[in-house]
């Protein structure tokens, strides 16, 4: 076992799925009916499905280290 | 004028300290040199042996109570503060989150993870698993199979298709609705196999500690690193429960309690401290006992003085005000140890000793290095 495993991935990090690579899209998740909303840049902020306005940022995909304390 | 030494009866009242209505006496011990003119009250290992003992009144694996009886109380406080600060157990010290989309905060979700005790085989958690060092600031951990235990969380919630469409039990509507203690998966590593399988294997002490309550979509995925450490560092390396001692009380009947009396000092003290015995022929003949003319009526005795809780609710009665006398043996103490299971309860005591005496060494020879 080493520490190394646990390393944060170094470079830029990109929040993009991977089925909307490449496409500039980054993924939301609905405030109101939890579909995944993917948006362009500058395309307005609203559900595709519902039509809510409130979207939000889906959680890193980074590991992230605690201390258990 | 020449010095009379103590009766055996004058040693015995030296140990005891006083407790009265409103106020606590003798509260110091006395033992030592220089306090009673004319006696040698030298430390001495030969006399120290002669009276100490040590009586064992329970020994469970998680609970053990034992007296130390003789010996000072800085000793008997040393072995207390050892047992919860020094003795080194095994927690889980880093959480790495790779996903958690639960409502508990990652912050929060390592802290509680840490504080579960877990267990496994005795031999590889105090013989083979060593201290992890620290990295210095910018270095990367010496991680390896001899001081990092890796165990690993990985759970989602979904819904049961199974359920009744009536339900309302989120346990029996979802599946893995709660997190429990028993869904860590220890991941051996090296010769961590040969210490930690079968029913040594490195496991939640009690498995149904909830740690998450998820609903579908949700899940937890993160791996731990355990490492040893002790309970100066953190809480969640003490090896106890709690370890506390008490002070032996003593309750002495001056004078005889018979009667409804007998009934009503006994319902002062917690159950099974005093007794009721019938009084005896013999005792009823004797002048000047108190007891004559009573023969057969119910007396108090002080059967278990250990279980009084010294409240001295008895205090508070007129009739029992000059009957009886309540204190506590200085040098006598009851400890309490619960283990939280990674060791025996009695071996947390012992593991104390020999943490004293590696401690008394120590100071040794720093002291010769100080005079060298
Ligand atoms: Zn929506």
């Amino acid at each position: 076992m080493s520490g190394q495993d646990y390393e944060a991935p170094s470079g830029a990090f990109s929040q993009r799925d991977d089925a909307t690579a490449g496409s500039g899209a980054m993924i939301y998740r609905c405030g109101d009916c939890a579909v995944r909303v993917p948006l362009e840049k500058g395309a307005p902020i609203r559900c595709q499905k519902c039509g809510a306005r409130v979207l939000y940022k889906e959680r890193t995909k980074r590991m992230v280290q605690f201390e258990a304390r | 004028m020449p010095h009379k030494p103590p009766t055996q009866e004058e040693l015995e009242k030296r140990k005891i300290v006083g407790v009265n209505f409103e106020t606590v006496t003798d509260v110091s011990s006395t033992d030592f040199p220089g306090h009673y003119p004319g006696e040698d009250h030298a430390w001495d290992i030969e006399r120290f042996k002669k009276g100490f003992s040590v009586e064992f009144h329970q020994n469970d694996p998680y609970e053990a109570s034992f007296s130390l009886i003789g010996c000072d109380a800085s000793i008997a406080n040393a072995f207390r503060r050892i047992m919860i600060a020094d003795v080194p157990t095994l927690a889980i010290e880093n959480v790495f989150i790779w996903n958690n989309t639960s409502v508990i905060q990652d912050e929060v979700l390592a802290h509680r993870l840490g504080l579960i005790p877990f267990t496994g085989g005795r031999e590889g958690l105090h013989e083979f698993l060593k201290w992890f060092e620290k990295p210095a600031e910018g270095e990367q951990p010496n991680c390896t199979d001899y001081n990092t235990v890796e165990l690993s969380l990985d759970i989602k919630c979904e819904d049961n298709d199974d359920a009744d469409s009536k339900e309302t039990d989120p346990t029996k509507l979802y599946h893995h609705a709660h997190v429990y203690a028993k869904d860590i998966v220890f991941k051996p590593i090296g010769r961590q196999e040969q210490y930690f399988s079968g029913e040594n294997i490195i496991r939640p002490v009690n498995p149904d500690i909830l740690i998450a309550k998820l609903r579908p979509g949700q899940q937890i995925s993160l791996t731990m690193h355990m490492h040893k450490g002790v309970g100066s560092d953190h809480a969640k390396f003490s090896p106890v429960a709690t370890a506390s001692y008490r002070i032996m009380p003593t309750i002495t009947i001056t004078q005889p309690i018979l009667g409804r009396d007998a009934e009503k000092f006994q319902k002062c003290f917690p159950k099974g401290v005093i007794g009721l015995e019938k009084v005896t022929a013999k005792e009823a003949a004797q002048k000047g006992s108190g007891y004559r003319g009573h023969e057969g009526e119910l007396k108090a005795v002080v059967v278990d003085p250990k279980r009084d809780t010294v409240s001295r609710e008895v205090l508070r009665h007129e009739e029992f005000k000059d009957k009886v006398k309540l204190g506590r043996r200085r040098d006598h103490f009851i400890y309490l140890v619960e283990s939280t299971g990674q060791w025996e309860s009695d071996a947390i005591f012992l593991e104390s000793v020999s943490h004293l005496k590696a401690k008394a060494k120590s100071l040794e020879q720093q002291l010769v290095n100080m005079v060298r």
